[in-house]
């Protein structure tokens, strides 16, 4: 859509950040896109947390940084109007109550539906009266969830939102997010270590590494760039002479990752795959904590 | 998760397949819907733009229509369609492999049609 390319939600341009010594963002450029779910991947400590805050204006910068328009440093009040985050840090005072916290939403947020928060809040067994201290580390993220939901934001902000839930609380998440929240007219940028479980739920991946964007694509074009190949012991000099990026032995096959590769060339050498988010991470951070 | 997605065919592509199965076998009539774009993200954990692609291959073939504001429904012959095409494509595609393993092993259309039957008793 020309439109959404034209005015992009979220645009970087040499957006830095330095703690002392350490550049937490080293002069970073990206655009996001309206409609998309962004996945910002990158090992502890790469600068992930840092590029969130900077987007929510919740600390100063380097560079150029547009959200939606404004510029978090100095239009926050406007930009918090459309944007909600969710952090992964609890940060429900524990003597709330489930109600208060709505009320507290309602009287703070002009474009909150205490209509809907309790719509998606029936769904769950939390109830009105409860306080949030009696509640279990996924209820509370529910309750954040609904909270969030309920608001008629164009960009949510997810900081590793399923951090330390179980299998069942993790996919009710994302399915209530997908089949009741996102939209075309919605943003979505989140961070996680759980790559497999938004593998096929992102639009695009971003791989940040030492406060640098290293990957940046839609996942159809990592679709298309990267292939995976199992490769005969007969065949394995053949494929290394091709510069794979990565290479690891199973059952006494090989499986290299291929960046850019003649798919052709590659499929003489054995069957050819789509990589996993997780390999191709692994294969692209190779190094970090060495 | 409880969905398995092979890595060698784009998910859209396999959602389509799915589609098409359930058709094939009777599991979505002529005329039914289909889940709306957000149910079947949901449900699958995918995003909703593989699902559109995959409705819109559908659309493409004319075995699904839009209803403009409503949703997607099976098309009518869609099931004739498919079969048709699929038949096609058996013949075209699988059934020069399958017939050249078979030759290889060895196996006898007797054979074949007595292991069927037996398939058939368990």
């Amino acid at each position: 859509m020309s439109t959404n390319a034209m005015n992009p939600i979220v645009r970087a341009r040499n957006l830095s950040k330095q703690f002392g010594a350490n550049k937490a963002l080293d002069a970073i450029n990206f655009e996001i896109e309206a409609g998309r779910i962004v996945g910002l991947i990158g090992p502890n400590g790469a600068g992930k947390t840092t590029a969130l805050k900077a987007i929510l204006g919740l600390t100063d910068f380097e560079g150029e940084l547009s959200v939606l328009g404004f510029d978090p440093r100095s239009q926050r009040t406007q930009l918090m109007e459309q944007v909600c985050f969710i952090a992964d840090v609890a940060v429900l005072p524990r003597w709330i109550r489930v109600s208060e916290a709505i009320e507290f939403v309602a009287g703070v947020h002009p474009r909150f539906s205490r209509e809907k928060c309790n719509a998606f809040l029936a769904h769950t067994k939390l109830t009105s009266s409860m306080r949030v201290r009696e509640l279990s580390k996924g209820m509370i993220v529910q309750l954040h969830l609904a909270l969030v939901m309920a608001i008629d934001a164009k960009l949510l902000v997810l900081d590793e939102p399923t951090l330390g839930l179980d299998i069942l609380y993790r996919k009710s998440f994302y399915e209530s997010l997908l089949s009741d929240y996102f939209d075309e007219n919605k943003t979505i940028i989140v961070t996680t270590h759980q790559v497999e479980e938004v593998e096929h739920i992102l639009t695009d991946l971003m791989f940040i590494r030492d406060g640098k964007i290293v990957l940046d694509a839609t996942m159809d074009q990592v679709g298309e760039r990267y292939a995976e190949v199992m490769v005969n012991p007969d065949k394995a000099d053949a494929a290394r002479a091709l510069k794979p990026l990565n290479e690891r032995q199973i059952f006494g096959k090989s499986i290299f990752l291929f960046d850019g590769a003649d798919r052709a060339q590659l499929a003489q050498l054995g069957e050819l795959h789509k990589p996993s988010i997780a390999d191709l991470f692994v294969a692209t951070m190779k190094g970090t904590y060495a | 998760m409880s969905t398995v997605w092979n890595d060698s065919t784009p998910i859209y592509r396999q959602l389509r397949d799915r589609v098409v199965a359930m058709i094939l076998d009777g599991v979505i009539k002529q005329g039914d819907p289909l889940p709306s774009v957000r149910q079947v993200a949901g449900d699958f954990q995918i995003n909703p733009i593989t699902v559109s692609k995959a409705y819109q291959e559908l659309v493409d073939e004319n075995l699904v229509e839009k209803r403009r504001g409503i949703g997607m429904y099976v098309s009518d012959g869609a099931r004739d369609a498919l079969l048709k095409s699929e038949r096609e494509r058996f013949l075209l595609e699988e059934w020069p492999a399958l017939h050249a393993r078979l030759g290889r092993l060895g196996l006898s259309l007797e054979q074949l049609i007595e292991a069927a039957k037996r398939g058939e008793k368990q």
